[in-house]
């Protein structure tokens, strides 16, 4: 069955073999890996703690339980970031699933060694490169006197310069493209998983090239597109460099609110509040999404 | 050459437990980036370092992100000397985060306006306004006054800052009658403002970008930006407002306590407060200086945010109380948020 | 083959070959904007100079932030390693109860979005005033690679074909013996690409960087952010120059070392007929 990087997200990878296979290990040695997800866990449950205390404002001091910061999360300017989170996440997701499935086909099925291989590494170079530097990137070509602006004004086209960054569209641009060297990854681990021998028979059977896509590779590369497009959105759900900076504070998500809160109002409660439903609300879209890919793969 | 690996391995995590051991023992001034930073360095900690011997080294970032910082560390702080807004150093000292000063070790600090001794434990060094500036070659009519904004003729045409609301609350509040401790009376007359706004600015550069582009030719604006448009030859105008005076901002240093370099900080206050730096200051930043004494061009004198004389301090500043902006600033910044930037 | 199945042939290289530059594009900018001559960027730039490269290697923030995000790195890959290694041992070779369940709790970090972690450990450390030191930056980075250690290792450990180990046992070798000279070695692919996603993601995490980071403490994607809110000078893009240049050098020495496409499950049909 076809395994891909998503896995990480919910399964052991099983291999039938755990009571017979080497020498045993003593299960102690599970210790210090749940010791170090102990105190992770503390941190989580200070976070939880934090939600239900009351802010006292301009200071970090905390008074007593309260509901309140939850009730302040569905204040009008803040479902308007949560409701801009997921709107982005979707078209975030979508988009870069038809822009990431044509490289991930040319990488999985590809017939040249050598440029499977360049298309490898200019997909696995921007993986490895932080968020700070790519979206940096994008200021510099979406920005008023970036690379974009500064070729139409000197070639007559535009008088002043268009309004790019800082818009909900050039987060979106920057998110994509972000979120396309993975979902690239997990697709075409999925397409080259497929048996080659399903499409060559569709062809003998006198069936065109694009209807043996849309009849055989596609619907058997489901399960990786199911999955590249829980992770794209999970990814995207929670992001922050991003929006931070292609947002310029006029575009903001879940991430941006609950940084704001915590760093610039010191209103710890509230943005643990806010922390806290991104959390929930992750779980949920994960767990959603992993039965169904489950339920698919299944089928498939 | 494995044991080598191994070796080298744990001595990096043993460097890793003490990362002040690195460093040397210079005086840490926390302050903004960019502009500031560069400014600050150049006027004030080069020479101060030739004068003194004592280096200088930097915390650069946001006016909160800063205190947020300095409240986690308080118990033993990695910055010496802080820059920061008059208001918010008051959030400094209830926290305790700042030290009294000990003006015998501060001499100069006898020469300035008593406007900036703005308490025991922070002391301002320049001082601004945030007040009406407006395109004189897109904004045919003349602007007077704050009132003047509501005036629907600048429909769509004036920029305000989201970041920091202080101002034009403070200023709905006066014209209804109010102040900013009973802010709530302005804020009908805000929410008629909005058909006038074209657009929200969150920094500097883009209030600049606006005024530069004309999307947004009448803005509520810090005055030394402004000046900086003129230098580059845009028409812009700053307002002396006559119905109430300009917003004015303090910028302070005070000293962090628990410091182990309370006497070089001393210094470096004097030296900041010292008629020479402080005239480059108005230089460089075109800010009003906190000096009573030091010399001011001749085309800043008499301009909004540049206060040469007590009188002019009394009559053309409007001066927010520290500890009511402080304490209300989150819930300014919600309300604003939620009633005049939102759709 | 029809003229049209020629045409659609060609249509899809060029759609790949124009996504392909979508990605690559904004790297190509950075690269021309880092030898800009003046602070205010221009494109095509007036003039070069390596002024910005000499401002990005000199300036004191970036280069005390170099030198944590070195510690940090080594640290972190110095313990996740050993910790990834127990770990998988355990869940593939241990008497263990609800194996699925205690992977599934060493691997949760994953789906833990960066502020919630941020946000909690920045609580945690303020409470327990551990801030000041790079503990708590390198606990994060730790327990944030671990998911991603234990997935590499324990594909080769599933790999591995326990006979030879027991060979070895039956010969003579007690189980430490039998560790260090046959399981160890044989996980080296494991191992390897391990260390590489130990290595990129420590290097690179930034938002829980962001929470729980001083002044002394930040590494450098932390230091670049400030600068960039800070600073519109193209020094930045002469450090991501160097940044992305370093990267493509791991990246195409990992891809000779090891073979990439193993590390992220894509198998090639021709391979895999072969195979």
């Amino acid at each position: 069955m076809a395994r891909d990087a998503t896995e990480i997200l919910k399964e052991p990878p099983a291999t039938g073999r755990a009571e017979g296979g080497g020498p045993r290990v003593p299960a102690l040695c599970l210790l210090p890996g749940l010791l170090a997800m102990a105190v992770f866990a503390l941190a989580l449950g200070a976070l939880f703690q934090y939600s239900l205390l009351e802010f006292i404002p301009g200071s970090l001091r905390t008074g007593g339980v309260t509901t309140g910061n939850f009730r302040q999360v569905v204040a009008p300017q803040y479902l308007r970031a949560i409701w801009d989170t997921i709107a982005l996440s979707l078209a975030t997701t979508v988009l870069t699933l038809l822009a990431s499935y044509p490289v991930a086909y040319a990488l999985a099925r590809g017939r040249s060694p050598v440029l499977r291989s360049l298309l490898l590494v200019l997909t696995l170079a921007p993986f490895f490169t932080g968020a700070i530097v790519r979206t940096y990137a994008w200021i510099l070509v979406l920005g008023n006197a970036g690379f974009i602006n500064s070729l139409l004004l000197k070639a007559g086209l535009l008088e002043t310069p268009y309004q790019m960054i800082f818009t909900t569209q050039g987060v979106l641009v920057g998110l994509v493209h972000f979120s396309m060297p993975v979902m690239i990854l997990i697709l075409a681990a999925g397409i080259s998983h497929i048996d080659p021998t399903y499409e060559r028979a569709a062809v003998s059977l006198g069936a065109n090239p694009v209807r043996t896509f849309l009849r055989v590779t596609l619907p058997l590369s489901m399960p990786g597109v199911i999955s590249g497009f829980v992770v794209v959105f999970a990814w995207t759900f929670s992001a922050f460099p991003t929006p931070e900076l292609l947002g310029g504070g006029r575009v903001k998500m879940i991430a941006n609110v609950v940084k704001d809160l915590a760093l610039d109002s010191f209103n710890w409660p509230g943005s643990a509040a806010f922390a806290v439903v991104a959390l929930a609300v992750t779980f949920v879209l994960v767990a959603v999404v992993a039965r169904s890919v489950e339920r698919l793969g299944r089928h498939a | 050459m494995r044991s080598h690996t191994i070796r080298s391995l744990i001595l990096a995590v043993l460097l890793a437990w003490a990362p002040g051991a690195l460093a040397a023992e210079p005086l840490v001034v926390s302050t903004w980036g960019g502009n500031w930073k560069d400014t600050i360095e150049r006027v004030i900690a080069k020479p101060f370092t030739q004068k003194t011997g004592i280096p200088v080294e930097f915390e650069v970032g946001g006016t909160l992100d800063r205190l947020t910082k300095a409240r986690v560390t308080k118990a033993s702080p990695l910055v010496d000397v802080t820059f920061t807004t008059t208001h918010v150093g008051r959030l400094y000292i209830s926290d305790g985060l700042f030290q009294k000063l000990d003006m015998a070790k501060i001499p100069n600090a006898k020469e300035i306006f008593k406007e900036a001794l703005r308490s025991d434990h922070h002391v301002g060094v320049w001082a601004y306004v945030y007040t009406i500036v407006y395109r004189t070659d897109l904004i045919k009519d003349e602007i007077t006054k704050w009132a003047d904004l509501w005036d629907p003729r600048f429909a769509r045409k004036i920029g305000l800052p989201d970041f920091d609301p202080s101002h034009i609350i403070t200023v709905s509040a006066v014209l209804e009658g109010g102040n900013e401790k009973d802010w709530e009376k302005g804020q009908e007359r805000l929410k008629r403002l909005k058909p006038n706004v074209a657009a929200f600015f969150s920094t500097d550069a883009r209030s600049q970008d606006l005024m530069k582009t004309g999307e947004a030719p009448v803005q509520v604006m810090l005055s030394v930006n402004a000046f900086h448009l003129q230098e580059l030859g845009l028409p812009v105008k700053l307002v002396s407002p006559t119905d109430v005076g300009g917003i004015v901002g303090i910028d302070t240093i005070g000293i962090m306590a628990g410091t182990k370099k309370a006497e070089a900080a001393h210094k470096f206050i004097d030296f900041a407060l010292s008629r020479e730096v402080q005239e480059q200051l108005v230089l460089s930043f075109k800010a009003g200086p906190v000096h009573a004494k030091a010399a001011v061009p001749e085309k800043l004198r008499g301009q909004p945010g540049v206060f040469t004389t007590a009188q002019e301090w009394k009559e053309k500043a409007y001066i927010l109380v520290d500890e009511v902006r402080a304490k209300n600033l989150p819930a300014w910044k919600e309300w604003f948020n939620a009633n005049v930037v939102a759709k | 083959m029809g003229p049209g199945w020629v045409l659609g042939r060609w249509a899809g290289r060029l759609l790949v070959a124009g996504l392909v530059a979508f990605m690559t594009f904004p790297t190509l900018v950075v690269f021309v904007a880092s030898f800009n001559d003046t602070a205010i960027l221009s494109f095509p730039p007036q003039g070069y100079s390596l002024r910005w490269y000499a401002n990005a290697l000199t300036y004191p923030q970036f280069q005390r932030a170099a030198v944590n995000s070195l510690l940090v790195t080594l640290a972190t890959a110095a313990l996740a390693l050993p910790l990834g290694i127990a770990s998988v041992l355990a869940l593939e070779r241990g008497r263990l109860r609800g194996r699925a369940f205690w992977a599934a709790v060493l691997l949760s970090p994953l789906i833990i979005p960066g502020v919630v972690a941020g946000l909690g450990l920045l609580i945690l450390g303020a409470a327990i005033g551990l801030l000041q030191s790079r503990w708590p930056l390198i606990f994060a980075h730790v327990v944030l690679v671990l998911p991603f250690v234990i997935r590499s290792l324990w594909v080769s450990l599933a790999n591995l074909d326990p006979n030879l180990e027991r060979a070895a046992a039956s010969l003579g070798a007690g189980p430490w013996r039998v560790f260090w000279r046959i399981t160890l070695p044989l996980l080296r692919p494991g191992l390897f690409a391990a260390l590489l996603f130990a290595v990129i993601i420590s290097l690179n995490e930034f938002v829980v960087s962001l929470f729980i980071s001083t002044r002394v403490t930040e590494i450098l994607p932390v230091a670049m952010f400030t600068y960039v809110v800070n600073y519109t000078d193209p020094t930045i893009a002469a450090l991501s120059a160097l940044f992305i240049l370093g990267t493509f050098v791991i990246v195409y020495l990992a891809d000779h070392v090891l073979d990439m496409s193993a590390v992220f499950q894509i198998a090639h049909g021709r391979d895999r007929e072969r195979a």
